[in-house]
């Protein structure tokens, strides 16, 4: 299968406004995306997931080392073009509507307006969105917004969907439903990065996990095939466990 | 293309259902209708209409450029703090179009608003007046004029020697000053003259001499006598207004073809010297265009100066945080206004300390860049009946409503892509 991302020795370390590092985030990570596949981000706040990301799309630069998305530079014009990502959380313009949201979407990946107009009615069946189609997302419940933003993800029909913690925040239900959404994508050939803090979620749908823990790599290969390395690693993180020391106030004791 | 009118279009829906459009347009009417209002004019036609333009035009222009400006300077830095903007920027769009759409919508919103209130303009002074182009009298440059009196002036014994030992550079800027404001005194019965050189359409177009006595203290000066300009003349007798107006008629004098152009003379009949400033205080006024056409091209000029301020606020949100930029933008808005007072203030830098000289220096610096802010010369134009230059109208377009926030853009796109996002 040949790679659709790649990166080679990426760190990124963060500075403060006199340039002196204060964190790094991402330390010497290697990291490789086949075509077709599923591949999980796995790993606690903090692990370094997001800043992983965020390079991927080329919103920041790397400190050091070198990522090819599609084998062009992540901010390249043409890269931008085949990808689709979902953030974290869904950042929609509270005063625009879910079919105006897409629009706006179609309009940014070049789509002329006959196209732009099937593949929305397309998205908005699919997300079962289309009786609220006219409503401003701003008075939409987290899980509608959820879903405008994975259509937003899809509008310009990806060949590589980069997911932010895709079922961050919703019920059950509602995550059953993404997990359902990434296998179907993935069956039509759609690449998949997704990255969780949740084992079960990327256990469900992804070929091949990575843990990292402090921007390292702390484990890689197929679920089934790492599994002792993932229950090891979440065990030792249980057992690493901060102890919160409640106030003394809180429970009656002296102020 | 598509994505940029798409961005712009997100800009204008903001604006539009944010109210801020609807909002800026009812006070912009509202200062338009107020102003006539409460203040009041002298009375006159001229007077009326000079209130309406510096006044009730002026005021909404400036309610406009402030509140685009604060918007475009909080544009791009709320969308980044929100993080809406890394959803545009993993798109396939440049990233300098993302500042240039949000650009064009904000100039489209202030052109829009300007329109308005220019028309109402129209519809509100008396409008049924010619306009006329300045023309002044042909002199060497006061900057020449400093060169030629700095060698005397230097062996001056009278001249004090620290500002001997001062820079060269220095002292030509003070005589620079004061050779703009050399008066030339003009005795009871005395003829002078001053050279205009060739005077376009002084053939075919109505002919006017203005004399102007204002300056700082408002000082009007009784004036009469007879102005000759080759075969026309006019009489002024006037000791209440601060600008006289003199129309030129035929004097009964053939000129002949192909004489060089004439020089206009001034015969003083008062009992008392006339001072007066050449640079400043008198042109001929050569009647061109009508008042609607000089509208035109003022309005043209500050939406031009409108585009120059978005872009520089959009500038400055795309690399600073949302507060700070917009305490900047209107801080460099009130620092153009403000500067030319300062530096009046303090015309001899010889007569202040270091700490002054540089707070100068930098004020100086900031009046040179914001020249177009700081004049708004086409409302100033227009207020007293001048023409606005078709050629400086175009000149200040191609510049500041294209170029520059062309290239204000392509730094945005730079400084988004070294900030992290």
């Amino acid at each position: 299968m040949s790679s659709i991302l790649a990166l080679k020795a990426v760190s990124k370390t963060f500075s403060d406004f006199w340039l002196r590092p204060t964190v790094k985030a991402v330390d010497a990570l290697d990291l490789e995306v086949r075509k077709g596949e599923v591949f999980a981000l796995l790993g606690p706040n903090g692990s370094g997931k997001s800043t992983t990301i965020k390079m991927i799309l080329g919103l920041i630069e790397p400190t050091a080392g070198e990522i090819s998305l599609f084998g062009m530079k992540p901010s390249c014009i043409e890269a931008r073009r085949r990808l689709g990502y979902l953030p974290e959380l869904s950042y929609l313009h509270p005063f625009l509507t879910a079919r105006e949201t897409l629009s706006y979407y179609a309009g940014l990946c070049s789509l002329d307006r006959k196209t732009a107009s099937s593949r929305i009615d397309e998205l908005l069946e699919m997300t079962d969105l289309a009786a609220a189609a006219s409503r401003p997302v701003g008075t939409f419940s987290k899980g509608m917004a959820r879903r405008v933003a994975l259509a937003s993800a899809l509008i310009g029909k990806p060949e590589f969907l980069i997911l932010d913690e895709p079922t961050s925040g919703l019920d059950p239900v509602s995550t059953d439903e993404v997990k359902t959404l990434v296998k179907t994508l993935a069956a039509d050939g759609m690449t998949i990065l997704m990255t969780s803090h949740l084992l079960a979620d990327a256990g469900d749908v992804s070929n091949r996990v990575m843990i990292l823990d402090h921007g390292r790599c702390a484990a890689e290969g197929d679920v089934a095939g790492i599994k002792g390395s993932l229950e090891e690693y979440f065990l030792s993180k249980i057992s690493q466990r901060r102890e919160f020391k409640v106030a003394p106030f809180l429970t009656g004791g002296a102020a | 293309m598509r994505p940029l009118l798409e961005i712009a279009r997100l800009e204008l829906r903001r604006l539009w259902r944010s109210r801020a459009v609807l909002a800026l347009l009812g006070l912009s009417l509202a200062w338009m209708f107020a102003t006539p209002h409460v203040l009041k004019s002298d009375g006159t036609p001229d007077g009326a209409r000079e209130l309406y333009v510096h006044f009730s035009l002026g005021g909404a222009f400036a309610l406009t450029l402030i509140a685009l400006a604060s918007s475009a300077a909080s544009s791009l830095s709320r969308e980044r703090d929100e993080k809406r903007l890394q959803l545009t920027l993993v798109r396939p769009v440049r990233f300098f179009a993302v500042a240039l759409a949000r650009t064009i919508a904000l100039v489209a919103v202030g052109a829009a608003n300007l329109a308005v209130c220019a028309v109402v303009l129209a519809f509100s002074a008396d409008t049924a007046i010619r306009c006329s182009r300045v023309v002044s009298p042909v002199m060497i440059s006061p900057r020449a004029e400093a060169e030629l009196m700095y060698d005397e002036f230097m062996k001056d014994p009278e001249t004090p020697p620290e500002v001997k030992k001062t820079k060269k550079s220095v002292v030509l800027r003070l005589l620079t000053q004061k050779a703009v404001d050399n008066y030339q005194s003009i005795a009871p019965g005395e003829t002078v003259s001053w050279d205009f050189g060739e005077v376009p359409g002084a053939d075919s177009s109505r002919l006017a001499v203005r004399l102007r006595f204002t300056n700082d203290f408002d000082m009007r000066e009784e004036v009469r006598g007879t102005f000759v300009y080759g075969g026309l003349s006019g009489v002024v007798s006037n000791i209440t207004q601060a600008v006289v107006k003199v129309p030129l008629v035929r004097n009964g004098e053939e000129e002949s073809p192909g004489a060089p152009a004439p020089r206009l003379s001034f015969t003083n009949a008062g009992e008392t010297s006339l001072m007066l400033r050449p640079r400043r205080d008198i042109n001929i006024l050569v009647e061109e265009d009508s008042f609607a056409a000089n509208l035109v091209r003022a309005y043209l000029e500050l939406v031009s100066i409108m585009a120059l301020v978005i872009a520089f606020a959009m500038l400055l949100g795309a690399g600073l945080g949302r507060s700070v930029a917009v305490f900047t933008c209107i801080s460099f808005i009130f620092a153009s206004v403000v500067s030319g007072d300062i530096i009046e203030q303090y015309p001899d830098q010889l007569e202040t300390d270091r700490i002054d000289s540089i707070g100068l220096a930098i004020t100086r610096a900031v009046q040179f860049v914001s020249r177009p802010v700081a004049s708004l010369r086409p409302l100033a134009a227009l207020s007293s009946d001048e023409m606005v230059e078709g050629g400086e109208t175009a000149q200040v377009f191609a510049l500041d409503f294209l170029l520059v926030p062309l290239v204000a853009s392509l730094l945005c796109g730079a400084v988004m892509t070294r900030k992290k996002q």
